[in-house]
């Protein structure tokens, strides 16, 4: 397993957020993680990242504890975030958030540049703009992309499909596919939960900060239970 | 940064209402800027002996004192705290703290212990910046208000520190504070104070050399990044503590040697010359002026300064003109007289311009309905 998260618990002060979740991701796999608000995903992404550190449990990438390294040294060992909310920086342009995205390789990056600009040609357009003048999609892309400029080997993306409008949505999972298919890891987090599962390989359900099914994506979708919670069908039957 | 790129922000940072494109003077050529720059240094240090200047300016005082302090100290520590809010987007309440590290320093080691001043200025400012860095590992893991809190905290405990420790002179302070030697024919006097201006202004220039390095640099480019959105910092691998600490340091350093100067430039200190209200008029300064852009700060740190010495002659009616100029000046440029061209976007983008400072609006900020532009 590239990526795994070994019975973590999370603490905000005295309420748990997280209560022993496990999940785990392998090379080349697209895994999401759905769940209702507050359920813990966006927490999970974060000890993911370094952002939130752990009361119990081990965080692993590629076999090594990273549990204690902390958030700005996870990306060296791969591990790139776009986290929720888009987080771009809004005062610096399309083209300075990129290179943010990049500030911990040296060298040229300007080949990354272009591998992005070629995923997201809205981009490129707009790369002179300030990034809080884009628009919603526009900013996702942006977040998206700057953390492809750390070169990761798991991209973790929290909510993609956050405030954006279903034809944009759907833009961005696609290009997420097209990244995965580019040979990066993805862990995505996401309350649509159908776009989500329709896409991933496998899939995670969280509830109060517990894994209550794991199962491929294909299965959830068609499985009664989820549907009635999450995808919003099928109580007439 | 080129032309065509701060036109870009400007544009794209525009509030629907068209923008004249203002001429931009980082796009004329080096050489033209850097006799730009000379000629204003040179103006500034002509300042007192233009005849005629100080009966407009300062038709109650000295103008040569008044432009030592509190013009041209506040300025030293309105650029000094740029670093930390400007740059960096923390906020310090506290910043007068740093000022009173270094006068005391000044002081004390010029009058107890007979060093000189310039032996006695390195001192003040390390001192300060580990002040800076002793205040700032535990607290910079705070954000936004907390961190402000705890600062105005440790602003107080300082000075009533100061009030109650009997070897810093408790509340009667230091006096006999050594002035510096001579330069040449510049003599440092009560009276002749001249030679302070000089000093102050080429403690501004060093300043803001130093500020434009930063800036320019890569810890600017970090500093950039926390200040808009520490998450996301950290997520690309800036780390943010260290780079926190780093501006906290550099700022207070900035006050330290400002402190200094203003001891030996009174050669006498008291607890009270250090009181909460100049932390937040310093402040101020840096946000009325436009926090983060370096001749905005000056200009809000030289207003700060001078009109409350402008209107003395309305005496005890001054304090309400100064205020309501402040309020003005906040209601009509509320992202500062010279708004650095980030800034405008971070305050479209509705944390206020502020980084950290500004309310938490930004999460609910970003989920806006999705336009689709095509």
């Amino acid at each position: 397993m590239l990526l795994e998260i070994d019975d973590i618990s999370v603490y905000y002060g005295k309420i748990a957020a997280l209560k022993g979740v496990t999940v785990a991701v392998d090379e080349g796999e697209i895994v999401a993680l759905i769940g209702a608000n507050g359920a813990g995903k966006t927490t999970t992404l974060k000890t993911i990242s370094g952002l939130r550190s752990v009361a119990k449990g081990a965080v692993r990438l590629a076999g090594r504890d990273i549990t204690n390294v902390p958030g700005h040294e996870r990306v060296a060992l791969g591990l790139c975030q776009a986290p929720e909310g888009r987080g771009i920086f809004p005062g610096l342009t399309v083209l300075e958030n990129l290179h943010m995205g990049s500030y911990i390789r040296k060298g040229d990056v300007s080949a990354d540049v272009e591998r992005v600009f070629s995923l997201f040609p809205r981009l490129k357009e707009r790369q002179k703009q300030a990034g809080g003048t884009l628009s919603g999609g526009e900013q996702q892309m942006l977040a998206i992309g700057r953390a492809l400029m750390a070169q990761p080997k798991v991209l973790l993306l929290d909510e993609p499909s956050m405030g954006l409008a279903p034809k944009i949505i759907q833009q961005i999972f696609e290009i997420i596919q097209e990244i995965n298919e580019q040979g990066v890891t993805v862990l995505l987090v996401e309350q649509n939960a159908a776009q989500a599962l329709a896409l991933a390989h496998r899939a995670y359900v969280l509830e109060t900060g517990r894994v209550v099914r794991s199962a491929t994506g294909r299965e959830l979708l068609n499985d009664p239970s989820v549907r009635a919670a999450y995808l919003g069908g099928d109580i007439s039957h | 940064m080129s032309t065509a790129l701060s036109k870009g922000r400007l544009k794209g940072a525009g509030s629907g209402r068209p923008r004249t494109p203002v001429p931009s003077f980082g796009g004329l050529p080096t050489p033209v800027r850097w006799v730009v720059y000379i000629a204003l240094v040179a103006l500034a240090a002509a300042l007192p002996s233009i005849p005629g200047v100080a009966d407009i300016m300062s038709p109650q005082n000295d103008w040569a004192s008044v432009l030592v302090f509190p013009i041209g100290l506040y300025i030293l520590m309105a650029l000094g705290l740029n670093v930390v809010v400007g740059y960096a987007g923390l906020l310090d309440l506290g910043y007068v703290a740093f000022f009173a590290i270094g006068a005391y320093t000044g002081a004390i080691l010029g009058s107890e212990y007979g060093w000189g001043f310039w032996e006695a200025l390195p001192v003040g400012i390390l001192l300060s910046m580990i002040a800076g860095l002793l205040l700032g590992t535990p607290t910079l893991r705070l954000r936004g208000d907390y961190l402000a809190i705890v600062t105005l905290g440790f602003g107080e405990i300082i000075r009533v520190t100061a009030n109650n420790t009997d070897w810093l002179g408790g509340p009667r302070g230091v006096t006999n504070v050594p002035r510096p030697p001579a330069i040449g024919d510049l003599t440092f006097g009560a009276l002749s104070t001249k030679p302070y201006w000089y000093l102050v202004l080429g403690l501004i220039v060093l300043v803001i050399i130093i500020g434009k390095r930063l800036e320019r640099s890569r810890v600017g480019r970090a500093w950039a990044a926390i200040r808009e959105d520490e998450d996301a910092a950290e997520l690309m691998g800036v780390p943010t503590l260290k780079f926190k600490l780093a501006s906290f340091a550099i700022g207070a350093g900035i006050a330290g040697a400002g402190g200094a100067v203003y001891a030996s430039r009174t050669t006498a200190i008291l607890p009270d010359n250090f009181p909460f209200v100049l932390s937040a008029l310093i402040l101020a300064a840096v946000v009325l002026g436009g926090s983060g852009n370096i001749a905005g700060v000056i200009l809000g740190a030289f207003l700060v300064a001078w009109l409350p010495e402008r209107f003395r002659e309305f005496q005890e009616f001054r304090q309400l003109f100064f205020g309501a100029a402040l309020v003005l000046i906040m209601l009509f440029r509320p992202q500062g007289l010279l708004p650095n061209a980030r800034r405008k976007a971070e305050l479209q983008e509705g944390s206020g311009g502020m980084g950290t400072l500004g309310a938490e609006v930004g999460a609910a900020a970003t989920q806006t309905v999705e336009v689709d532009k095509k």
